[in-house]
């Protein structure tokens, strides 16, 4: 019975994965800490995974926790003091590619929204996942209002980050 | 705003700097431990109780002349089982909100209860050592009290001294205790202070949106 659970899961997993990567990618910026989110994400999903119900659909199930993770739980282990930011490198090499602008731009904005906060950062992820008003209020305990408010009011912070 | 759909259109791609986990490589996460601020809260937790009964139960046993104190001050053999009954109920009853201020703890409810049911969890370890700062306050103060009381070397002792002199011994008392009361409260400031900041952090930012 036991297996069975962790097969499901692990497939489960392998198949939704790029969501927690996306998680990770957002609150670290470098290779260890990524993996090291993503090491106690998929910790958080295993162990709540026997109260999650079919109703729900898995990938909505791993907003939650992967973000309440992200914001919340999460302490940074000693195992992460690295090395490499990986925007950087990752945004060397395409540069240095195709100095196109639209790289150019991809490179400023991915910083600007580093330097978000952590609630910011999780509100962009769910604008940036297509969620609509109601589950970005449902998953961060917010009012739809607010959750519309706050969103507006990060789309300027970024543009002033942009354009100083 | 364009440079959001920009953001967007980026947004699913996969990125190299993480490969593609094989169902071989999740599997052995599973074992790991969790690293969670909800697992270090239960550690200290427990070790707060643990700690704090330790604290009121040695002295009882390993010394006779503190057992002897105790007997003479609590005379009426009633009064000193009642007020173990009281104390123990008090440690039982913390442990009992604790257990089930984590059990409430779930990762899957909304960010901001999330957050509320982990402040909660720390609002009753609060509690249990305030509980105990002020019982060690008042025990420190009644010990010192009856030690004066009912030792008569000692009574004869602070009879010889004058106004002045009995001042200063007090004074001292009282300091000395404040100045352990001060650093106990000092010790979990900084520990709860480094333990939760980003959690509060947070929460405040949350909390202002509802403004």
């Amino acid at each position: 019975m036991n297996k069975e659970l962790e097969h499901s899961f692990v497939e489960l997993l392998e198949k939704h994965q790029n969501i927690v990567h996306k998680v990770c990618r957002l609150y670290t910026n470098n290779y260890d800490a990524h993996n090291d989110l993503f090491q106690e994400i998929t910790i958080q999903l295993w162990k709540a995974y026997p109260k999650f119900r079919g109703d729900a659909k898995f990938s909505t199930w791993m907003y939650r926790v992967g973000l309440n993770t992200a914001i919340t739980l999460y302490r940074k282990s000693k195992r992460t003091i690295s090395t490499q930011d990986f925007a950087g490198v990752e945004f060397k090499i395409t540069a240095e590619a195709y100095d196109d602008t639209e790289e150019q731009q991809l490179k400023v904005l991915y910083k600007a929204v580093h330097q978000l906060n952590d609630i910011e950062k999780a509100l962009i992820f769910l604008y940036l996942e297509d969620k609509d008003y109601s589950e970005i209020s449902e998953t961060m305990g917010i009012s739809e209002v607010n959750a519309r408010v706050k969103m507006n009011r990060i789309k300027n912070k970024l543009r002033t980050i942009l354009n100083p | 705003m364009d440079e959001l759909d920009i953001l967007k259109k980026d947004w699913n791609k996969e990125k190299p700097e993480h490969k593609k986990l094989s169902t071989q490589d999740i599997y052995p996460m599973l074992q790991k431990k969790s690293s969670s601020i909800v697992k270090t809260l239960f550690y200290i937790s427990i070790a707060e109780l643990i700690f704090w009964i330790l604290v009121n139960t040695i002295p009882y046993f390993t010394s006779d002349s503190y057992r002897e104190q105790l007997d003479a001050i609590y005379t009426n053999e009633y009064v000193f089982t009642a007020i173990n009954i009281i104390t123990y109920g008090i440690i039982m009853l913390f442990i009992y909100l604790l257990f089930r201020a984590h059990k409430a703890i779930s990762v899957t409810d909304n960010a901001k209860k999330l957050m509320e049911s982990i402040l909660k969890t720390r609002k009753v370890i609060k509690y249990y050592v305030i509980y105990n700062l002020v019982v060690a306050f008042i025990s420190i103060i009644t010990g010192i009290y009856f030690a004066i009381a009912h030792d008569p070397k000692l009574a004869d002792t602070f009879t010889h001294l004058d106004r002045k002199q009995t001042l200063i011994v007090y004074s001292i008392f009282i300091a000395a205790t404040a100045i352990f009361v001060f650093a106990i409260w000092l010790f979990y400031k900084l520990l709860y202070g480094f333990l939760l900041k980003r959690l509060n952090r947070n929460y405040k930012e949350l909390k202002k949106l509802e403004v």
